[in-house]
């Protein structure tokens, strides 16, 4: 695997394929089936919500991009690059590989370092060795977005609060010089106004070529600010809205 | 009884105990390991250690000079026990880690590796014991009426200096933080790009090291045979066990109690007792806190 893909999306300006192209994608844990057949392209630049309920597979497909599900199939190429195959077991085995192709995962709920502090937290997002030797400046700039931060670098994180750990789970993310970022429902379980926060925050990150695809239970977070929604039925994708019609076109849900 | 003895035991196994504990915490809260290999890394890190010295006490330039030899010894010693963890790692971690139950299967593909390596090292060296050369040259440091020597003090400033290095090293750079990150949540980790199995070499090279450190300093009391490892498996487990799984910290506190728990039976009752109130006092400890001293502290991996 090339060493230098993850500055790659940033700098070029020229054309180039889709961020990520999923092909018949089927995943699933054990003997349950949660993905079905799901296709998927997202191009540069692109900010795409993905709204659906509990359980229809929002984050499984987060996770089948990430290669932590526990098995799967069908093709899933970032940046050009095939991250997907075929696979019976050993969920996260290639995982490390995967999110070194430039994904930033921002998972929903707890998947975060009870012990470390903040800061420990964000310097563990820094994973390239480029992003680890300007890992000050780059702190620097997520304290910028996420002022409340500042003062709570050395507290643990299993102390914070929900809204400041989900601050602390996007920070994490945007470490390094992603291409695609996955954030799973940012505003879920937090209070109406620090979801709205986060949210705004998502927004103001400035994609360049890079792409997020943002999962949500609510809509109206997302509508008007993403550039495409899409929901997610029972494993399968239904129904696509540029976000300025989100609310007229009649969905197949 | 004489107190100051006593004390100085105490800290001395206390030292040496909470380094293998130390390993054992590491090890299990990282990789999910319970390692029973851990003995082999200790009997086979002496090993090291003793072919190097009598090689060292061959040249008869620098056989009585201690200040060269004893460091090489030791350094002899960390670096076979940390080749021994890496090869344990690749054989018992490395093809089942993401396998369907690995916490009984690393158990007993561990407790495999180790019956059959301590069988090659009777195999290759014989059921005869060896001894290293003092490592720590020979003087006395009379503190009252306490008397610390050579290699009593010798294996307190060593393996406090070089575990206080060792947690240094995790605390502040990228490769401990990975540890670290591991130790508290492996499906996260491997979302910040922190591979499984190239961080389980590093821990089992590091926690290698830290039985092959034990193993030097307590062959300065004891002697060093293919069976040497069972006992400090056993100790070194109590230890972490009784500190809570997981906890280095808690490793630390356990192996204060226990090392003077030793000392003081020994004083007391006689040596052939220390087993019994070792464990007597595990299994109060842990009827009081079941998950040890620091179990509820550090929330360690769930078993």
């Amino acid at each position: 695997m090339s060493k230098t893909y993850w500055n790659a999306p940033v700098a070029s300006s020229e054309p180039q394929g889709p961020i990520l192209e999923i092909k018949g994608l089927s995943a699933g844990y054990g003997p349950m089936r949660v993905i079905h057949d799901l296709d998927l392209v997202v191009r540069p630049g692109e900010r795409l919500g993905v709204v659906g309920l509990n359980g229809h597979g929002k984050s499984t497909l987060f996770l089948a991009i990430a290669g932590l599900t526990g098995w799967q199939r069908g093709s899933i190429k970032l940046n050009g690059r095939e991250v997907g195959g075929s696979r019976s077991q050993g969920p996260g085995r290639y995982t490390h590989l995967i999110v070194r192709q430039g994904l930033a995962v921002m998972p929903q709920g707890d998947e975060i370092f009870h012990g470390l502090t903040v800061e420990e937290h964000l310097d563990s997002g820094a994973f390239t060795p480029r992003a680890w030797r300007e890992r000050a400046p780059r702190k620097e700039r997520i304290l910028a977005i996420f002022p409340p931060l500042r003062k709570l670098m050395k507290v643990p994180v299993g102390r914070l609060s929900g809204g400041e750990r989900r601050m602390v789970s996007i920070g994490r993310g945007l470490m390094v010089d992603a291409a695609l970022f996955l954030v799973d429902e940012p505003s879920l379980g937090l209070a109406p106004k620090i979801g709205k926060g986060v949210m705004e925050a998502l927004m103001a990150i400035e994609l360049g070529s890079s792409a997020m695809i943002i999962a949500e239970q609510n809509v109206a977070l997302l509508e008007g600010r993403v550039d495409r929604i899409l929901g997610m039925h029972v494993g399968t994708l239904k129904g696509e809205a540029s976000t300025s019609l989100a609310s007229q076109t009649k969905r197949d849900l | 009884m004489d107190l100051g003895f006593v004390i100085v035991s105490a800290v001395t196994l206390a030292c040496i105990y909470g380094t293998l504990a130390i390993g054992i915490s590491i090890t299990w809260s990282s990789l999910g390991l319970i390692n029973m290999a851990y003995g082999l890394t200790f009997a086979t890190a002496g090993y090291g250690a003793w072919l190097v010295g009598d090689q060292l006490q061959a040249i008869d330039a620098i056989s009585d000079t201690t200040w060269i030899v004893g460091p090489i010894v030791i350094l002899a010693g960390i670096l076979t026990g940390a080749a021994c963890g890496v090869v344990i790692c690749a054989v018992t971690f490395i093809p089942i880690h993401d396998k369907p139950n690995f916490t009984v299967r690393g158990l007993i593909a561990s407790l495999a590796v180790s019956l059959i390596g301590t069988q090659v090292l009777l195999q290759v060296f014989g059921p005869r014991a060896k001894s290293l050369p003092p490592l720590f040259g020979d003087w006395e440091l009379p503190i009252g009426n306490v008397v610390i020597t050579a290699d009593k003090g010798g294996a307190m400033i060593s393996s406090i200096v070089l575990l206080a290095l060792a947690l240094r090293w995790m605390k502040s750079s990228r490769r401990g933080l990975e540890i670290r990150a591991m130790m508290m949540n492996p499906h996260a980790a491997s979302l910040v790009g922190i591979g499984v199995r190239r961080t389980g070499f590093y821990v089992m090279a590091l926690t290698g090291a830290l039985a092959g450190l034990a193993s030097v300093l307590l062959s300065q009391t004891y002697y060093i045979s293919p069976f040497s490892g069972l006992t400090p498996l056993i100790k070194g487990l109590s230890v972490a066990l009784l500190g809570g799984l997981g906890s280095v910290n808690g490793a630390i506190v356990a192996a204060v109690i226990l090392g003077t728990n030793e000392a003081l039976t020994s004083a007391l009752l006689g040596g052939q007792y220390a087993l019994i109130t070792q464990f007597l006092l595990i299994i109060i400890v842990l009827l009081f806190r079941p998950r040890g001293i620091a179990g509820i502290l550090d929330k360690a991996r769930e078993a």
